[in-house]
């Protein structure tokens, strides 16, 4: 079975010298110094030192990924914390600028519901068809809640996935965190046996949602299915309909991010339920990073079957030597290997050969998207608890 | 080294520099690229374009193109007005309101303007010509038939009688 203390490296050689792990970090360094240098200059000291702060994290992460050759459990602890840290910031904004999580109808009809990355795929086709968006929110900064508008979102999407691909889900996505987290805590899983065709859940989710977002034009998603709205920011409750929809939330929330997780160790949301995972598995055809299986050194013991957090490779994917397109780049696979046979790869190249330069190549492109959109995520979110006692 | 290992080295060393570009350039291109598009929000939150505006000494009442709910949407059409005033509106207004355009009263409408803006609304409103529906003491129940404020100007939305 996966535990916590086989998704670690099981490396023969040494850990990379102190001074070669600092000089492959110093271009994060300079990154992080870049991305942060606003916070640095802050009068608000809680945004000062949350600046400060992240930066460090961010660049003491990279740096042990560099010296242990380890990347998923550094990884995680960044995901985490912008899994829990997102929920701080977000509340924390909507309760000082509305007062309430739940979203009033005239915030709606004034263009200024906050938008995030989730409805993104069920915007497509009515958008095609009629040139409409359908959310209550704005195109352009339209103010409140709204901050930089539905536009900024797309652009910022579009081009954090042109670098990472479906590694998204792995090194910007602010919700996945907390189930990451969740599954993370008890030392073997209690639930072992899942039927594999829950994989297909994302899809139908996804098409449904697509259809259902068509058809009634409005965003199905969330105004039904999305757990996060639990920890982020829910339709007022008018009236009994309001009342099931948030039911729908806390009780999606429960099962799919907190106990599912802690009874399977696997992200459960993400890897049976989330419909922007699957639209985002598209964008891993386009991505020039993917994770291969060295059959000549495979055994195969499925220890990176039982790792990955969201059933990405099977029996069949493993003699393949591919993983499934749903493979979001997290590194669980690579680092329980105990044969080196699961090694980070680059498109047209040999696989096993040299891919030590394939993640580094992948990480300097996702750990700089990770410091500047999560890292960011993650210092508003500090500054607000900061702000309680600075 | 084939020439496929070289494209791909070069196509990873591309997405590097794409992601030092990305708050530079790439987010600012691709969100102006999206902007450009022409999209629009849908009209059932946005309550459509403006076609007129009724100036009185006190405030303006702008009237909205009415709006048809799409496919299966669950909302009425409705045509949505704003009172929009000068300074401040009146405690209590009471306007009769010509709503398409035709010279002819179409509706009455009234509410109070509590001093509390967390006071919640409510509208009355008389239909003078058929083809608007009624409203009595309505407050925000659907997106098609509603009475809310929106900083400092008063949105009222008149449900369309099916005809």
């Amino acid at each position: 079975m996966a535990t916590e203390a086989r998704i670690l490296p099981h490396r023969e050689i040494a850990a990379r010298s102190i001074g070669r792990s600092v000089l492959l970090t110093l271009p994060i360094v300079l990154w992080s110094l870049l991305i942060f240098s606003n916070s640095f200059r802050q009068s608000n000291r809680s945004v000062q030192m949350a600046g400060i702060i992240t930066a460090v994290f961010m660049i003491a992460l990279f740096f042990m990924m560099m010296r242990t050759w380890s990347t998923y459990r550094w990884r995680r602890w960044f995901f985490v914390a912008l899994g829990l840290l997102f929920p701080v910031g977000f509340i924390h904004t909507v309760m000082v600028m509305r007062g309430s999580m739940g979203i009033p109808m005239e915030e709606m009809i004034a263009g200024r519901t906050p938008f995030c990355f989730m409805p993104i795929p069920l915007l497509i086709l009515p958008a095609a068809l009629t040139r409409t968006v359908v959310f209550p929110g704005s195109i352009l900064p339209g103010g409140g809640m709204s901050s930089s508008g539905i536009a900024a979102m797309v652009g910022l999407w579009l081009a954090i996935t042109l670098v990472v691909g479906k590694g998204w889900c792995s090194y910007a996505c602010f919700f996945g965190g907390i189930e990451e987290g969740m599954a993370s805590v008890p030392k073997r899983a209690k639930l072992r046996k899942i039927d594999p065709r829950w994989r297909y859940g994302p899809w139908a989710v996804l098409l449904a949602m697509v259809l259902l977002s068509l058809a009634l034009f409005e965003p199905a998603y969330c105004m039904w299915l999305c757990p996060f709205k639990a920890v982020s920011e829910y339709v007022a409750a008018r009236n009994t309909l309001g009342m099931v929809q948030n039911g729908i939330f806390i009780a999606l929330f429960a099962g799919l991010v907190v106990v599912l997780p802690l009874l399977t160790k696997k992200r459960t949301q993400c890897a049976f339920f989330c419909p922007f995972g699957a639209f985002q598995s598209i964008f891993n055809k386009t991505s020039v990073f993917d994770v291969k299986i060295d059959r000549t050194r495979c055994s195969p013991c499925v220890l990176c079957q039982n790792a990955c957090p969201t059933m990405s490779l099977t029996k069949e994917s493993i003699a393949q030597g591919e993983t499934l397109m749903s493979c979001m780049k997290c590194g669980a696979c690579v680092d329980v290997c105990p044969k080196h046979a699961a090694v980070w790869h680059i498109k047209g190249t040999e696989v096993a050969v040299k891919p030590e330069r394939a993640r580094l190549m992948l990480l300097y492109a996702a750990w700089g998207m990770a410091v500047m959109f999560g890292g960011t995520i993650i210092a508003q979110g500090l500054a607000a608890i900061l702000h309680v006692f600075v | 080294m084939k020439i496929q290992a070289k494209l791909g080295y070069t196509a990873a060393g591309l997405t590097v520099l794409a992601a030092v570009l990305v708050p530079f350039l790439l987010y600012g291109l691709f969100t102006k690229g999206f902007a450009a598009l022409g999209l629009h929000v849908d009209e059932m939150y946005s309550g459509g374009p403006k076609v007129r505006t009724i100036k009185t000494a006190a405030y303006s009442i702008v009237i909205h193109r009415p709006v048809s709910p799409h496919m299966l949407q669950s909302e009425k059409p409705f045509v949505q007005l704003d009172w929009k005033p000068v300074s401040a509106l009146a405690g209590h207004v009471s306007d009769v309101v010509d709503v398409d355009g035709d010279g002819q009263p179409d509706i009455r409408v009234s509410f109070d303007v509590p001093k509390d803006p967390k006071t919640p609304l409510r509208v009355n409103v008389e239909a003078l010509n058929p083809h608007y529906e009624a409203m009595r003491n309505v407050g925000k129940e659907r997106f098609s038939k509603l009475i809310v404020r929106v900083d400092d100007a008063i949105l009222v939305r008149v449900p369309l009688a099916q005809r």
